[in-house]
């Protein structure tokens, strides 16, 4: 794991996580996130991206290892109180309240802080023009893409200093694809630091300042999105493989 | 059962009654009759629906909430060792404490057990012997012999043209419907009701979202439990105060539930009209031992032609 001098944003140090006892799907993987960067996660199918997000925002529980953000430990603290601290989440399914309507959805973004609904709606909607038009209807509604701006939408109503994002480009048409990778570079472009878990490898390694390998639950590269890039060993593992499957 | 009252009641004033009212007449009293029994069964089964939505269990023993509220009222009311009060001090604490045994039993029981990781279908088995257990509890105080309120036994029915109702029916029938709307408002205009959609939609997102899901969940417990309590008193007003009354009309909140599209608590407001009215008027014809099986076989019809019920979303894919 790098060693860096100043603290980092967030940080998880050898997490052991799973769904069923006894069966570690995360064993010893980690990775930091500092002040307004941009990180990758890829790695193959069912390699833990998805479980170690989970784990990283309480809705999992780590079984051992630790999270910290802004160097304090929140190794299995409700999602709800990261939320309250500055930490946005972005699923890869079921990333809606499909019987809300879009404004409901967005409203939810403020459960914590309803009374900035208004100014942040705005501050949103002009990023996402789709919700305003939506506003009234329900999010069942929508088309996959659009139901990706909401939930980003959604998590960034409460202006999180973090944003942890779930294959954000997943099932979405080339276009969608397209939009959601600029939105998530003006996201970070604005100081939110973003954890993206991708599929689309090198897209994601492209716009990210740094990436990570996770395979099988541990890490199995580090290094800057270039550097991942053109790594022989990255490619002929991860980017060939994953490149072919698309 | 109010036709025979209102019968009765004509009896007694000395009508003449050789055949009775008209077909047209007695169909419309059903039909007030039904409304009436639809709107107790849509307040005790919103609660249980809202339980269901946003924790996705099963509440065998919500009928026991009913009950206990009605008995609560009853001792508050009459009892012998009660202190007599007027029927609506003892039905507004007979409220507060249905609410906060439902929020007790939430608190004490079912967060601990979720926590745990216990699964759905043992939390079902709990609510059984919960059920059970609670009603047993009731027949120790209570005992077997059927009971009323003291206010609002007898009460001269208004005429209405054809229809014979007595203030005390039309008031169950307006507070009924106040209530109902009351938690249409509080579902679809304030934040807390907003999160309990949210949670029953979603509930990961919710707490994605800094929702606190158990706080949502105890709030819907204390609503569903104060709500269960006015309702039993409702019943007990209605009908008769007995020690299973609740249990009696579980099958039939299943039902209405059911019928309206399960996980709607509009679609249980709905569903538990129908209920109740088919369940009134189908006595015009059968006897009226057997309203609940054409309550249910209402439903069974319903759900052959309509599976996912009167207001429920089909199973989206993707
Ligand atoms: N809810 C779950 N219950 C049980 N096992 C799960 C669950 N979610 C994921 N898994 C398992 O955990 C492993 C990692 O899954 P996941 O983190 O979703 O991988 P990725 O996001 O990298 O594709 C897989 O073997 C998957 O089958
Ligand atoms: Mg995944």
């Amino acid at each position: 794991m790098d060693e860096l001098d100043e603290p980092a944003l967030l940080v998880a140090e050898r997490i052991f996580a799973g769904y069923v006892r006894g069966v570690d799907v995360l064993a010893g993987c980690g990775l930091l996130l500092n002040e307004g960067e941009l990180v990758g996660v890829i790695g193959p199918n069912g390699a833990g991206k998805s479980t170690l997000v989970k784990a990283m925002f309480g809705l999992l529980r780590v079984r051992t290892g630790r999270v910290t953000f802004r160097g304090r430990d929140v190794t299995n603290e409700p999602a709800h109180k990261l939320v309250a601290k500055g930490i946005g989440y972005v699923p890869q399914r079921q990333n809606v309240f499909p019987t809300l309507t879009v404004e409901e959805n967005l409203r939810m973004g403020t459960y914590l802080q309803p009374k900035e609904f208004t100014r942040r709606a705005e501050a949103v909607q002009e990023l996402f023009p789709v919700l305003a038009q939506r506003r009234n209807q329900k999010a069942s509604s929508m088309s996959g893409g659009e139901r990706q701006m909401l939930s980003m939408g959604r998590a960034l109503m409460m202006e999180p200093d973090v944003l942890l994002l779930d294959e954000p480009s997943a099932g979405l048409s080339p276009r969608f694809q397209d939009q959601v990778f600029e939105r998530v570079r003006e996201i970070n472009a604005t100081g939110v630091a973003i954890l993206m878990v991708e599929q689309n490898a090198r897209r994601c390694l492209q716009i990210c300042d740094r990436g990570y390998v996770l395979d099988q639950g541990t890490n199995a590269y580090t290094g800057t999105g270039l550097e991942l890039l053109h790594d022989e060993k990255v490619i002929e593992l991860y980017l060939g493989t994953l490149a072919r499957a698309r | 059962m109010r036709v025979h009252l209102v019968l009765a009641t004509a009896l007694a004033q000395g009508d003449e009654v050789p055949q009775g009212p008209g077909f047209l007449d007695r169909a419309l009293q059903a039909l007030v009759d039904g409304i009436q029994f639809g709107a107790i069964i849509a307040i005790t089964a919103v609660g249980l629906s809202l339980i269901f939505g946003t924790t996705h269990l099963i509440n065998f023993a919500h009928g026991e909430l009913v009950t206990i509220g009605a008995v609560v009222a009853f001792f508050l009311n009459v009892g012998a060792a009660g202190p007599g009060w007027h029927l609506i001090p003892s039905a507004a604490v007979a409220i507060v404490i249905g609410a906060l045994l439902g929020g007790l039993i939430e608190r004490g029981m079912w967060r601990p057990l979720r926590k745990r990781g216990v699964g759905l279908i043992n939390l079902f088995i709990i609510t059984i012997g919960l059920s059970l257990l609670l009603r047993h509890i009731v027949l120790v105080f209570f005992g077997t012999r059927p009971q009323s309120y003291r206010e609002y036994d007898i009460q001269q029915a208004l005429d209405l043209g054809p229809i014979g109702i007595t203030p005390r029916d039309l008031i169950i029938i307006a507070l009924s419907v106040l209530v109902l709307l009351g938690v249409a408002f509080l579902l679809q205009r304030t934040r807390t009701g907003t999160a309990i959609r949210a949670l029953s939609s979603n509930p990961d997102l919710a707490e994605a979202s800094g929702i606190d899901v158990n706080r949502v969940v105890l709030i819907v417990w204390v609503l569903g439990g104060g709500l269960a309590a006015l309702g039993g008193v409702f019943y007990g007003l209605t009908e008769i105060i007995t020690w299973d009354m609740g249990f009696r009309l579980l099958l039939l909140m299943f039902a209405g539930i059911i019928l309206g599209g399960l996980g709607s608590a509009y679609g249980a407001m709905v569903g538990s009209f129908v209920i109740g009215i088919v369940a009134q008027m189908s006595s015009l014809w059968f006897p009226i031992d057997l309203q609940n099986a054409w309550a249910l076989l209402a439903l069974i019809v319903v759900l052959l032609i309509r599976p996912q019920g009167i207001l429920g979303q089909r199973e989206r894919v993707g």
